[in-house]
């Protein structure tokens, strides 16, 4: 008879899926993605959280309007808005903090938000993580059950070279790619046409064949979104019907469809010493 | 991503572990050879330096070293815990194998070339 195994250690126990948004490369529209997708996802009938993972500079309050710094001793985490649960180091201080800290403290409050948070039961936990493939990412890969990772990327080449180092981290700790979106992709003018205005799009989709990952799609840029964003009523809730909106709309669904094609990774054998 | 992975993990005594792979090859591994090849970034860098004859044992080396846990990491390691406190070392799955003291895989460690 084998001995009895250890199971890995579980967080999130509620909570059917835990999704990554990340890249290489900062300033590709991570957090823009990360808040829209997940009230795409909300939009489709989903219960859905949001991690702001990004603990030196959090956007997600800006981003969902919620300017104010709350007590945790007194202020039951996560907050809600626009029927997301949320969680962001924003809403612990001042946005004009600087957060000063080495690894394991990102370690430490990324693991407080993943396990002392009651998240309770959501279909999707989508984390916004900071540019790079550094502590938050190494922490998140080794304590939460991830299902897959959402690689954003510009059509830039200077933005594919990170979001191919972000590729290879997720395939060395074995987290799997749920594909790649090619955010501020064209723009649609007045006159409906499209205009490819970095001339050579379609990065994002070569890079998603070279790797052999899921091409998810390509956003328009669209001067509302970043209005929107600041405003604090991402586009997808302010302007449903907008072709940015739409195409959040039909990224979440291509999100889904990776998710329940990829499965619920197994988690490792464990062994009691 | 990598499609080799562990199927079950079992202990061989006191000296050693076992580890049933989904290619259907049976690691062994010594408690010390694992040690010896911790692979974080203290480990790494003591053994590139010379070994100091006058190095003083702290007190938790004077006892035979043993792993008091195993934990998974992530959907790629392991962490082991010693019993001198160590725990900073994770084995991803593919060092693991590279690590395979069995005769097949030893006798095929010595047949190739060291890489440069």
């Amino acid at each position: 008879m084998p001995p009895p195994q250890e199971p890995q250690k579980i967080v999130l126990p509620g909570v059917k899926h835990v999704v990554a948004v990340a890249s290489g490369k900062g300033g590709v529209g991570k957090s823009t993605v990360a808040t829209n997708l997940a009230l795409a996802l909300q939009m489709h009938g989903r219960k859905v959280g949001l991690l702001d993972a990004d603990i030196y500079g959090p956007s997600i309050p800006i981003m969902m309007g919620i300017n104010e710094v709350f007590d945790p001793n007194t202020t039951a985490f996560p907050l809600e808005r626009y029927g997301l649960k949320l969680m962001s180091m924003g809403f612990w201080v001042k946005p004009e903090s600087a957060m000063i800290w080495r690894g394991p403290m990102v370690h430490k409050y990324l693991t407080v938000f993943l396990t002392q948070i009651p998240w309770g039961e959501l279909d999707y936990l989508v984390i916004d993580l900071p540019p790079g493939t550094g502590d938050a990412q190494l922490t998140l890969t080794q304590t939460a059950p991830l299902s897959g990772a959402v690689i954003v990327t510009m059509p830039q080449e200077v933005s594919l070279i990170d979001a191919r180092k972000g590729l290879e981290m997720f395939n060395q700790v074995r987290v799997p790619v749920l594909g790649i979106v090619e955010n501020m992709s064209y723009f649609v003018g007045e006159d409906g046409k499209r205009y490819e205005i970095f001339r050579h799009g379609g990065g994002g989709r070569k890079l998603a064949e070279q790797a052999g990952v899921p091409f998810l799609g390509d956003i328009p840029i669209d001067p509302r979104v970043a209005e929107s964003g600041d405003l604090g009523d991402p586009i997808v809730h302010k302007h449903p019907d907008s072709p940015v909106a739409k195409t959040y709309l039909e990224l979440a669904t291509a999100v889904s469809r990776e998710i329940a094609a990829a499965g619920v990774p197994a988690p490792l054998p464990g062994l009691q010493l | 991503m990598p499609s080799l992975s562990a199927r079950s993990l079992s202990k061989q005594g006191d000296e050693g572990l076992a580890i049933d792979w989904s290619d259907g090859h049976h690691s062994v591994h010594t408690w010390q050879h694992l040690r010896t090849n911790c692979p974080c970034a203290g480990c790494r860098e003591e053994r590139q330096q010379p070994p100091d004859p006058f190095r003083i044992l702290k007190p938790s080396e004077l006892s035979p070293l043993k792993p008091v846990r195993l934990e998974p990491v992530g959907h790629y390691g392991y962490k082991i815990v010693w019993s001198d406190g160590h725990d900073s070392g994770i084995f991803t799955l593919e060092h693991l194998r590279e690590l395979c003291e069995c005769p097949s895989c030893q006798g095929k460690q010595k047949r190739e070339p060291p890489t440069a």
